[in-house]
């Protein structure tokens, strides 16, 4: 079993936070207590030079009083207990709570622990590096157009604990992510590049590479050296897991987080329990999710991860959520309470987001399409939960002529639509289910790990 | 604590160099949604940044360096900080580089005095202003407001005899503005950075969106369009500077270290530009000097001093912006950090910037160029297609085309703005761009 190594300030803080719950409580209708603390290292290797470097850490106390309608909280960095009894006091003194009597919840207990096989705290930072260069030195040198191939790896070393009446809950979330970038360059001096991407909630063991990713990477990056801008109009188009899951992600992704209800920012509001897609649609939010990017054991609410069915056989079914939403919106709660750090506020966010699988294959998808595109890898999306327009752009994808792939690409290319429109479409689902990670923001800021996925599908979309 | 880091790291002998940074944050925040204010919260911060630098050697015994660092919170362990760091800095192998010495720094305004005295109350005011701003329009409602006020100290040592310290504000808004009638309903969202408030005018931003939430009401689906493109303040400002999730193309293809890297094709004293350039020519400065530019300070994150770099002129690249690492490595000056982009005047006034027919996007999905190649194709939230003196209000369809190509044939207004990143022309017209329509 992977051990919770929880750092030891937040050790020696956890048996004290009862006693500070207790005296919030004496004046706040509801008071919690999360001890959050995150790290991590990124390393960097290429042609030229390498870097290790810390990420950028966050660690402190947030300490939260709700009365129904406002969320008064005070945020110190750091786990001084003097500074947080007194922060405490300060907080509830300061205020003219309303009567409220939160929602009874559970005892939760407990603590939780990412399983990983290779644990990244228990390497030495000299095997990651010559994991990393390793892996750089396997694609060095094999084309002369090649410039430069970058191998960059990034560890998150999460570990929160949570206290409320009935709460008192610790972990540990691991989470590793590598990237393969090859760099080429093309005869007129144009720069174009490839990447392939590994990431889970997990440790080494998910950060392999077979001599096929390898490959690919490197032919990608050359085949974008002749890619074309594609003639925009609407196309039948498959999309790779991927892609799938970023479409999923900021569509009924940010466009259900009921905080954007609340907001009345999201047009999903109107539409619940109504059809939003063809019935071979299926979304779920899943931070439960063992060894996705996105994963976590409760949200930083205390709320204990658990699946949220989105979009049921095409029917919009609920949103997810955090306590002020939920609260507010008189609905029942999910474990989506989420915050970019301790400095932040909580919004209600994804975890692990996806299509679910269907029964088609893959080859039988592409025989179907005469003429398309096949979509083989995002590069990046935003949400319109009001308008509910799609916007992701893809950075590369393959004509699909006579039910088959050809060589043809283009790139990159925007899919666009009304996103009820789009999923409507959707005719076939592959029977696989991919997760890539990531990390989310909420409009422009407010950064999470999530992960996002899905089968393939075949649907009709506007690319430009 | 800081004494206590820099004379721990004095005594290290096993170091070429180390820099160490200090940073006190106290911040602000209010959260509004319809039914009131749904959040409030204070926020105080300090941690301490170290950075070394280790001689190593490479294999084939060549002179080498290292780098490493590690961050501490208050009371956290000095000496084990530092021995992680070093460690870490002697497993890596860089050609050799070294850290800044003193050097004059310029007294950059970067603060917002009444916020530096009392944020909590400036940032109720804000909240206030938008607010009564979004009430004086009976047809919009703001549904959600961020009010962010934070107040940043940072107190940077080398080992090469820097010892500085700034203080800087910085202020956060983003705001929904809602508008319905019938079935159709609209929004505006904005976000918006600046040093200071006194350079909001907070009523005419929110007038101006109110307007643009009862124009997206009716708007329509845009039909394709090949021709002018006008781009006005704050999403010219995103076009030239980016955001803060996507750096701008002009910073990353100008920057020592995607030279180094490989990533930039650009040359000193070359055109920036593939092919002929039909309209302006581009000049631009990095400016870190800028006064309450949100980029800027008296000195970067390595200690060296701001400055106003002239990066290209006449569309020929005059220097790379490098930090004091990638210009050893490149053997060019450092510049420091690129903080803001400034352009100068151009030469029509924008009235003659804006002849029929001409589309203007007032706002993106989220422009976010691919920022080595150019490319892109993004959605746009909200625009108008300008006709026989009519404006008629689109959202949708994506503008497609290649960043440096648009720069390529663009005319650049006489009325310069400042937009927190960005200070230059607040009307651009890019003479050929093209917009794929749902047809």
């Amino acid at each position: 079993m992977t051990d919770m190594k929880l750092p030891l300030a937040l050790a020696e803080l956890r048996p004290a936070l009862g006693e500070i719950v207790g005296q919030g409580l004496k004046r706040a209708p509801y008071f919690s207590i999360l001890l959050s603390s995150n790290h991590g290292l990124t390393i960097v290797v290429d042609n030229r030079e390498e870097r290790v470097t810390e990420r950028p850490p966050a660690a402190g106390t947030v300490l939260s009083a709700f009365d129904g309608a406002t969320n008064f909280e005070r945020a110190i960095g750091g786990f001084n207990l003097g500074k947080i009894q007194s922060a405490a006091r300060d907080l509830v003194n300061g205020i003219s709570f309303q009567k409220y009597t939160p929602q009874a919840e559970p005892e939760r207990r407990g603590d939780f622990v990412t399983p990983v096989l290779i644990d990244p705290l228990e390497m030495s930072t000299l095997e990651k590096l010559d994991r990393c260069r390793e892996v750089q030195h396997r694609v060095k040198g094999s084309d002369p157009r090649i410039v430069n191939i970058q191998v960059i790896y990034n560890e998150r070393n999460e570990h929160s604990v949570f206290a409320d009446t009935n709460a008192d809950l610790a972990q540990r979330v691991q989470r590793v992510n590598m990237f393969l970038v090859v760099i080429v360059a093309g005869e007129a001096g144009e720069v174009r590049y490839d990447y392939r991407a590994k990431a889970g909630s997990a440790g080494w063991e998910v950060l392999t590479w077979s001599d096929e990713d390898i490959q690919r990477t490197m032919d990608g990056a050359l085949a974008l050296l002749s890619a074309k801008r594609i003639e925009p109009g609407e196309y039948r188009i498959i999309t790779t897991p991927g892609v799938s899951g970023t479409i999923c992600h900021e569509s009924f992704g940010h466009g259900v987080e009921t905080d954007m209800f609340l907001k009345e920012r999201a047009r999903a509001v109107h539409f619940i329990d109504k059809v939003v897609g063809s019935p071979l649609v299926n979304i779920a939010d899943d931070p439960s999710q063992p060894g996705s990017y996105g994963s976590y054991f409760f949200d930083d609410e205390g709320r204990m991860a658990a699946p949220t069915q989105i979009v049921e056989n095409g029917v919009f079914r609920r949103g997810i959520t955090d306590r002020y939403s939920a609260t507010a919106l008189e609905i029942p709660r999910s474990a989506n309470g989420r915050r970019q750090d301790y400095s932040r506020k909580v919004y209600a966010r994804m975890s692990n987001t996806y299509f679910s699988p269907g029964t088609s294959t893959l080859e039988d998808m592409i025989a179907q399409v005469d003429h398309g595109i096949f979509l083989d890898k995002w590069s990046s999306g935003m949400e319109d939960p009001q308008g509910w327009g799609i916007q992701v752009t893809c950075h590369y994808g393959h004509e699909i002529k006579g039910g088959r792939i050809t060589d043809r690409m283009f790139a990159p290319i925007g899919i666009a639509g009304y996103v009820p429109d789009v999923l409507q479409s959707i005719t076939a689902v592959s029977n696989v289910l991919e997760i890539d990670g990531g990390n989310c923001g909420k409009g422009h800021k407010e950064l999470v790990p999530v992960a996002s996925g899905g089968p393939h599908l075949l649907m009709t979309a506007r690319l430009g | 604590m800081l004494n206590q880091i820099v004379e721990a790291l004095k005594k290290r002998t096993d170091l070429a160099g180390w820099t160490v940074r200090q940073f006190q944050t106290r911040e602000v925040q209010v959260y509004a949604v319809p039914r009131g204010i749904e959040s409030q919260r204070e926020v105080d911060g300090e941690k301490y940044l170290i950075d070394v630098l280790r001689n190593t050697s490479a294999t084939d015994g060549a002179p080498a360096v290292g780098s490493g660092d590690a961050s501490l919170l208050p009371g956290e362990n000095i000496g084990h900080a530092i021995d992680q760091a070093t460690l870490v800095a002697g497993l890596v192998v860089n050609p050799v580089h070294g850290l800044p010495g003193p050097a004059p720094f310029p007294d950059v305004a970067i603060c917002d005095a009444d916020l530096q005295k009392d944020a909590s109350a400036v940032m109720l005011d804000v909240m206030e202003r938008m607010r009564a701003a979004a009430a004086k329009n009976p047809d919009v409602r703001l549904t959600a407001a961020e009010c962010f006020g934070e107040v940043r100290n940072t107190h940077l040592v080398n080992s090469r005899g820097i010892d500085a310290e700034q203080e800087s504000t910085q202020i956060d808004i983003e705001f929904v503005l809602h508008s319905q009638k019938g079935d159709r309903e609209s929004e505006t969202f904005d976000a918006m950075t600046r040093r200071r408030v006194a350079d909001w005018d907070l009523e005419a931003a929110i007038e101006d969106r109110a307007r643009y939430t009862l124009d997206s009401l009716e708007a329509e689906a845009p039909t394709s369009w090949q021709g002018p493109v006008v781009l006005r303040h704050e999403a010219l400002t995103v076009f030239l500077a980016g955001d803060n999730l996507n750096g701008s193309v002009i910073q990353t293809l100008a920057s020592a270290e995607s030279k180094y890297g490989g990533f930039s094709p650009w040359e000193v004293g070359k055109s920036v530009f593939h092919d002929e350039v039909k309209g302006d020519p581009l000049t631009v400065w990095a400016n870190s000097a800028m006064p309450f530019g949100t980029a800027s300070g008296c000195f970067d994150a390595e200690g060296l001093p701001a400055q106003r770099v002239e990066l290209i002129r006449e569309n020929e690249l005059v220097t790379f912006v490098a930090s004091q690492r990638y210009a050893d490595y490149l053997k060019i000056p450092s510049t420091g950090a690129f903080g803001n982009i400034e352009l100068p005047p151009g030469k029509m006034p924008a009235s003659a910037l804006l002849v029929e027919p001409y589309v203007e996007i007032v706002q993106f999905s989220w422009f976010n160029p691919d920022t080595i190649t150019g490319d892109f194709a993004t959605e746009i939230r909200f625009g108008y297609l300008v006709k026989n003196g009519i404006r008629k209000p689109f959202k949708g369809g994506q503008l497609v085309g290649n960043y440096m190509e648009a720069l390529s044939d663009v005319r650049w207004s006489t009325e310069i703005g400042f937009f927190g990143g960005y200070l230059g022309p607040h009307t651009a017209r890019f003479n050929s761009m093209k917009i794929a329509g749902p047809e």
